[in-house]
């Protein structure tokens, strides 16, 4: 059968090149480790503050004895049953530092208890679930309820420029809420008890929290496919050797790339970040002219990826099987859906050499919380040294091929 | 090294896994001499080539060209290089090929029209200038890349096997063309397979298996292989290399 012919045929060819074989062997494999290792993570080490002003005293009326003062302290028992591994807790004796330090020092979240916090959640329990005994110095006495207290409620000044640890540190906070409030027999719940400030006005959905890592990636695999292929294909077409050969400089070769394809890139970012503002009202709030400098930064160094890509590839075949090798876990490491907070160790250092990375954070402080250049200096000097450094390394390499092509 | 020595090659070994693609290989030509380099497939002709030119480092040896020890960037402006591959861009037309290409060897875009206009004469494309390569037969497109090379007007220039699927006629027009840049103190080392194009070189080099086996000019191959004509005298000298090998 002729068919049989042409499998074998393929299969042999695939069989000789033996950086294809590989791949095909290693690529299903690296994905699954990758995608398991990125799913199997949990928050961890979440910066918040705790300013405690709770005098931890409970005044209640009873059948008894008349009004008595309980010592409950349940501010101390709320932090006390938070998960130790999920946060980092600092204590604060100001609250308006607190509160500050969400905005200006990356804390993800301030609680403050006010003063008569035990007291309020005490006398609201007891009104909530009717008499109640306990034990007071010895004897039972029978709590009775009193008129409802318009006790001050908690302040929880919160980050909500990541949804997903906003709402995993209030899921944390109500579950820990519960444990308390169970010692106190109490149906209440921790909603009523929290007045949440959120940093941000108005709500961030999963799609605008998404969307600066998704565009990053678009552009990723577009620049580095467009300038690999590009290269691959100048390499093995013999343009590449002819060009190498004339008075012009493997730099000026290099650069002359660069610029073709940073306005392809920034043409492209154009593109995307207009229909996704217009199709899907995404969240854009900051400057664009510090969007586009993150994705020129970004977009450099990713055509030096490509243009390494295409020094070990033999031919776009394998030139597009190492792209997909080493982009398409960039999706999955960079905190695009889930957050850096969340990555197990194994994969963080992956996550830290990942340029999406910076490029997404960049993005997503400047479109979701309108953060200006110097709120993106660190990012920035990322990007712009990832960006250095790419170009040298594709002038070396571009020098390198004059000597393979 | 005196100046009209232009090609001056000694020592060269290059070796690709087991193969030894150049042997320890010599070589001297000299201003306006027309060099052909013949021998069979894989004798070494092409990395000959690529290793004078600087696209390739030899493992051992060294080249000079016009006086530069390869790989040298000063010499680029001066060399031409027509690779076996067509080495041109098929999306782009027959003209836009040559604009980019002189933009790169620095020539005014009047400069790139003259000689356009020369060299596609030369190369009887005249009539396709705005046609894109790609839609070009196989002998146009290598008609293509010998424009390319000359485009800048080299004092020295490697064509390898420039007349590779060209009709008897236009190979004749090319061959007067190279006399003719010879004349002119030009420099070309042209590698062929046919014999009659190895008649029409000032000095032929016979190389097989990364060796020169025989270096002269066409009667002094054909006294040296008592033979009376070049198709005999390089059967010999294939004979004598396998003989040695």
């Amino acid at each position: 059968m002729k068919s049989l012919a042409v499998m074998r045929n393929v299969l042999r060819r695939i069989a000789r090149d033996v950086r294809t074989l590989a791949l095909i062997v290693v690529l299903p494999l690296f994905f699954v480790l990758l995608y398991g290792n990125s799913f199997s993570g949990s928050y961890h080490d979440l910066t918040i503050v705790i300013v405690n002003e709770d005098n931890g005293l409970a005044s209640v009326r009873t059948a008894e004895v008349g009004r008595v003062t309980l010592s409950v302290n349940l501010a101390d028992a709320f932090v006390s049953a938070l998960d130790p591994a999920m946060f980092d807790v600092s204590t604060s004796d100001d609250p308006a530092i607190a509160t500050a330090s969400v905005e200006e020092t990356g804390v993800w979240a301030a609680l403050v208890f006010p003063r008569s916090f035990s007291n309020a959640v005490v006398n609201e329990a007891v009104r909530a679930g009717g008499e109640r005994r306990v034990e007071f110095e010895g004897d039972m006495v029978t709590l009775l309820p009193s008129d409802p207290i318009d006790g001050p409620k908690m302040t929880l000044a919160l980050d909500d420029g990541n949804p997903l640890i906003a709402d995993a540190i209030l899921t944390a906070f109500e579950t820990a809420f519960s444990q308390v409030l169970a010692t106190q027999q109490s149906s209440l719940t921790a909603e009523g008890l929290l007045d949440v400030q959120a940093l941000h006005e108005g709500k961030i959905r999963m799609l605008d929290f998404t969307a600066p890592g998704i565009i990053g990636f678009a552009m990723t695999l577009i620049t580095v496919m467009l300038t690999a292929m590009s290269v691959v294909r100048e390499r093995t077409s013999g343009t590449l050797t002819r060009i190498l050969i004339a008075p012009i400089s493997a730099w000026e070769v290099t650069f002359g790339y660069t610029l073709a394809f940073s306005l392809i890139a920034i043409f492209q970012a154009a593109e995307l970040f207009l229909a996704s503002t217009l199709l899907f009202d995404i969240r854009f709030v900051g400057s664009p002219g510090v969007v586009a400098l993150l994705i020129l930064l970004f977009a450099i160094g990713l055509q030096g990826i490509a243009t390494l890509i295409s020094t070990i590839a033999k031919n776009e075949a394998q030139a597009m099987q190492f792209i997909l090798f080493l982009l398409i876990p960039s999706i999955m490491v960079s905190g695009v859906f889930w957050p850096l907070e969340m990555m197990p160790a194994t994969i963080r250092p992956l996550s830290y050499v990942s340029p999406l990375t910076y490029a997404n954070a960049g993005l997503r402080k400047v479109m979701l919380a309108g953060g200006g250049i110097g709120d993106v200096r660190f990012e920035l000097a990322v990007l712009g040294a990832f960006a250095l450094v790419m170009l040298l390394l594709s002038v070396l390499s571009m020098r390198r091929q004059a000597y393979t092509a | 090294m005196p100046v009209e020595q232009v090609v001056l090659a000694t020592g060269l070994r290059k070796r690709f896994g087991k193969r030894m693609a150049l042997d320890g290989l010599d070589l001297s030509v000299t201003q306006g001499q027309l060099y052909g380099l013949a021998g069979p497939n894989g004798a070494g002709k092409t990395t000959l080539i690529r290793t004078l030119c600087g696209l390739l480092r030899p493992d051992e040896g060294e080249a000079n060209l016009l006086g530069w020890r390869m790989p040298s960037a000063r010499v680029r402006s001066q060399l031409g290089y027509m690779p076996q591959d067509y080495a041109v861009y098929d999306d782009l037309s027959v003209l836009q090929n040559l604009e980019f290409f002189g933009g790169l060897y620095e020539l005014r875009r009047a400069q790139v029209r003259e000689r356009a206009n020369e060299l596609l004469d030369l190369v009887q494309l005249a009539d396709r200038r705005s046609q894109r390569v790609g839609t070009l037969s196989g002998g146009m497109r290598r008609r293509v890349s010998l424009a390319i090379s000359l485009l800048h007007k080299p004092r020295l220039a490697f064509l390898d096997e420039p007349t590779a699927g060209v009709d008897p006629k236009l190979r004749r027009s090319f061959w007067d063309h190279f006399n003719g840049l010879a004349e002119q103190d030009v420099t070309l080392v042209v590698t062929t397979h046919l014999v009659e194009e190895a008649l029409r070189c000032h000095i032929v080099g016979f190389l097989n298996a990364g060796r020169l086996l025989a270096q002269g000019t066409p009667d002094e191959i054909l006294a040296e292989t008592s033979t009376s004509n070049l198709d005999d005298a390089f059967i010999v000298l294939q004979d004598r290399g396998e003989a040695a090998r």
